[in-house]
């Protein structure tokens, strides 16, 4: 155990996160090991520890022969302040080792607000955090997962981004370093060569130029570096790594079950939606591969409960074949199967029968617009009619709650818009109430969850403004008051870090000092409601003289040069200008399945593209 | 189907874990073990587990016991404990696989041994402070029970404190009422031990056994 480690750990809350030691961690012997790999997730140990991509890549890495990939958390403010008062540094849950050790420091960049954590982490660890001020091979940091799709802000901090998804790429930059480590190489030698492995970026191998009116003017690459970078994926999902077991949680984390991915990417386009757009062309894996899974999973973790994960897993072609081979052991072994992302406009009484026939969970839908002209211009392809038919259907199998979530602020967007989410909402009411076989005494519940839309790279909406964090408070104060009755539950997300969410997702370097100046003002948890503190946030852009709004409601016009643009995630820009003309008309576009749009992923030869439809 | 006790240890960093993680970890031990259990009849199937008397975070267990329901004529009590051993981590140990003599309602009693070492001063100076934490006409402790505080005098139940210094820890053993009717834990000990005396000390506990009112070993 790290030394001091124990004479804090029962002064805070609790004390289950920072000690390790849980089932399926994997401990090597470390004379045997020349890579030392510190996994970080920048936030704390129950979210990061529900976190599939990190599990993934855990188990990916330590399959390595030489190889050692260990979790590192974000520990929570009071076990934060005792290290920093006791000089414990940040260490790695495994071997209990200083991550300033070690060789490779990864992180993963779920969502922006989560980059303060990473300033602190590296801090705490006793790591320079400018990349310029580290020297020698060693404490190279390195980052991927969703948001580095735009890195830029993060561009000073992290000697290089992996872009798209890490099975192989990981595995190949690991063993790059290895030959350099070997070699004596330097750090800029060895960035130098990273830079050709296919989907690695280096930011320090680019100059920025930006021109009189704050745009960029000119992205360029130096010293032998890809003028673009293309995402890297899996084509065969089939025989892409997926771990046997996982790490089991002592403590009760956020999504505390197995989960099986059903397959990668998305056949929608909903326009807001980067996730859709990013890991595109879908791809699925059989029936055999997931039971398989499943079943292993379930062996080695104990849990009774699966989850069937995807973008949209209502969308996979054979959910009922795979749920008709789950059954054939899950039910015997009391284990409940779930669906986390379920459509509104193909959900069936069969789905429903199967997933319900050993546990039941609530059921939650995402029609995102309250009318069906923001369903259109959102690309959403989901009708009242639908929606209408499937709370029916729920309600006449004994569901009684219902959660729907929307967004606000999106483009084109009126109040009337946004009194269409009360108005749904009530529809939906009055469908239990409509409903003949409903039992007595029984009541409905509905819950309208509003959050604010954030414009992002690599979708057609990212050349729109936010919405201000006025406008926003004026839209949810409209949708409160529309709502009449009391069986209708209305949140909605604090605007204050939806505005600080949408800065970063579009931003450039120029946010690196910014970060900096937060990071030294004590920002940190920007996730959490309890933590985040915009006034504070407001006082770093002043101290280096950067205007938020410049980044978060200024219309871009489409021929400016985005910050992200020499990156390449296989959908083009004139796709997403096309689409977002189609959106101001309310114009729909087909999905993936039912006729190809187009918009360029097929020239990852593979996936949907190349499917028989 | 037959109710068996499971004894097991609660070691190292094992005591991190709080009661209620200890109860979500074994069911998925259980599971994975794939002993045939018996399973509730409700619409939410679950395995029957009571654990003896729940240890406090941050203390270890050296015979800490949960009663399991198997079905009997599918598995022997050797194969129960053997499946377990490979199911739990090593900071849980399985000790013995049994079947229940005493009802865990009967638990009056628990024995305890602490190991005070100081972060201030010397092993010395903390053993006078205890003594006069001792000597003291009462020692008033605050406990937070169903009903809100409860203050009471501690000082009646520290008679059969002992301790002895050894290197430079102080070994305390005591006897403290535990279970459902009336609990006390000994970190109040060494909670007043910090408050009405200043003293400064890292604390390691360990729970030893439990006893019926008779001071008969729990079995």
């Amino acid at each position: 155990m790290v030394p001091g480690l124990e004479k804090i750990l029962l002064k805070v809350q609790k004390p289950g996160r920072y000690v390790g030691g849980e089932l399926n961690s994997v401990i090597k012997d470390k004379d045997a090991v020349d890579i030392r790999f510190a996994f970080c997730f920048p936030d704390i140990y129950e979210v990061g520890m529900s976190h599939l991509g990190m599990k993934i890549l855990y188990s990916c890495l330590n399959r390595m022969e030489g190889v050692w990939c260990e979790r590192v958390f974000a520990p929570w403010t009071d076990m934060e302040a005792l290290m920093r008062e006791r000089d414990i540094p940040l260490y790695a849950l495994e071997s209990g080792d200083p991550v300033k050790d070690f060789d490779i420091i990864g992180f993963t960049l779920q969502y922006e607000l989560s980059y303060s954590n990473v300033l602190n982490m590296l801090d705490l660890a006793g790591v320079p955090l400018l990349a310029s001020e580290r020297r020698g091979l060693s404490q190279l940091v390195v980052a991927g997962g969703p948001c580095a799709c735009n890195p830029e802000p993060l561009a000073d901090f992290v000697d290089l981004f992996f872009l798209g998804e890490g099975e192989e790429m990981d595995c190949e930059l690991v063993e790059l370093y290895r030959a350099h480590k070997k070699k004596g190489s330097s750090r800029e030698e060895f960035l130098r060569e990273a830079a050709h492995i296919p989907g690695v970026y280096v930011p320090s191998l680019y100059e920025v130029k930006y021109g009189e009116d704050g745009t960029i003017a000119s992205v360029t690459p130096h010293s032998g570096a890809p003028k673009k970078v293309t995402k890297r994926l899996m084509l065969q999902m089939d025989q892409s790594f997926f771990p046997k077991s996982f790490v089991v949680p002592y403590l009760e984390i956020v999504h505390d079950r197995a989960v099986a991915e059903v397959f990668r990417g998305c056949i929608r386009g909903c326009r807001f939606c980067q996730a859709g757009f990013l890991y595109r062309p879908l791809r699925e894996k059989s029936v055999e591969t997931v039971n398989r899974q499943c079943r292993s999973l379930c062996e080695t973790t104990g849990y009774d409960e699966i989850s069937l994960s995807s973008l949209s897993t209502s969308d996979y072609s054979k959910l009922n074949s795979l749920l008709d081979e789950l059954l054939t052991w899950t039910k015997e072994e009391k284990t409940g199967i779930s669906l986390p992302s379920l459509r509104v406009d193909n959900f069936s009484t069969e789905v429903m029968d199967k997933i319900s026939s050993v546990r039941r969970s609530g059921l939650t839908f995402a029609p995102e617009a309250g009318t069906q002209r923001l369903r259109d211009v959102i690309n959403k392809n989901v009708t009242e009619e639908e929606l209408m038919k499937t709370v029916t259907t729920a309600f006449s199998g004994g569901w009684s709650s219902v959660k729907l979530y929307f967004m606000i602020g999106l483009p084109t967007e009126t109040l009337d818009d946004v009194a269409g989410i009360a108005a749904l909402g009530q529809k939906v009411v009055d469908a239990f109430y409509a409903n003949p076989n409903k039992k007595k005494g029984k009541g409905v519940s509905v819950t309208l969850s509003a959050s604010g839309f954030v414009p992002k790279a690599f979708t057609p909406f990212q050349w729109e403004p936010q919405d201000t964090i006025e406008m926003l408070h004026e839209k949810q104060r409209h949708l409160v008051s529309s709502v009449t009755t009391r069986k209708i539950i209305c949140n909605y997300h604090d605007a204050d870090t939806s505005f600080m969410e949408a800065v970063f997702a579009r931003g450039d370097r120029r946010l690196g000092p910014v970060l900096l100046e937060a990071h030294r003002l004590g920002c940190k948890f920007d996730g959490w409601n309890d933590y985040f503190s915009l006034a504070r946030w407001r006082q770093a852009f002043e101290a280096c003289g950067v205007s938020p709004e410049f980044y978060a409601n200024r219309r871009r016009s489409f021929d400016e040069i985005l910050p992200w643009d020499h990156l390449d995630y296989g959908v083009s820009k004139e796709f997403f200008r096309r689409e977002c003309e189609k959106a101001y008309a309310a114009s729909t576009t087909p999905n993936c399945r039912e006729k190809c749009s187009a918009c360029g992923a097929a020239c990852f030869q593979g996936g949907i593209c190349y499917e028989n439809r | 189907m037959k109710t068996v006790r499971v004894w097991f240890r609660k070691t190292g960093a094992a005591c991190y874990i709080s009661h209620l993680d200890l109860t979500h970890c074994m069911a998925r031990a259980l599971h994975r073990s794939r002993i045939p259990l018996w399973y509730t009849q409700g619409f939410n199937p679950r395995a029957h587990m009571v654990f003896a008397l729940p240890l406090p975070l941050g203390m270890e267990g050296a015979r800490e016991s949960v009663d399991i329901k198997i079905e009997e004529e599918q598995i022997t009590m050797e194969e129960v404990q053997e499946r377990l051993i490979r199911s739990l981590p090593a900071t849980l140990p399985v000790i013995a696989v049994t079947e229940p003599k005493m009802k865990p309602g009967k638990i009056a009693w628990a024995s305890y041994r602490l190991r005070l070492e100081p972060e201030q001063g010397s092993v010395e100076e903390l053993a006078e402070k205890l003594n006069a934490l001792l000597a003291q006409p009462e020692i008033p402790v605050d406990k937070h029970t169903k009903s809100g505080m409860a203050h009471f005098d501690l000082k009646p139940y520290l008679e059969e404190l002992s301790a002895s210094q050894e290197k430079e820890t102080l070994k305390l053993s005591l006897f403290l009422p535990a279970g459902s009717e009336k609990n006390i834990s000994p970190f109040l000990l060494t909670e007043a031990l910090t408050a009405q005396q200043e003293a400064m000390f890292f604390c390691r506990s360990v729970r030893t056994n439990l006893y019926d009112a008779d001071r008969k070993i729990f079995e």
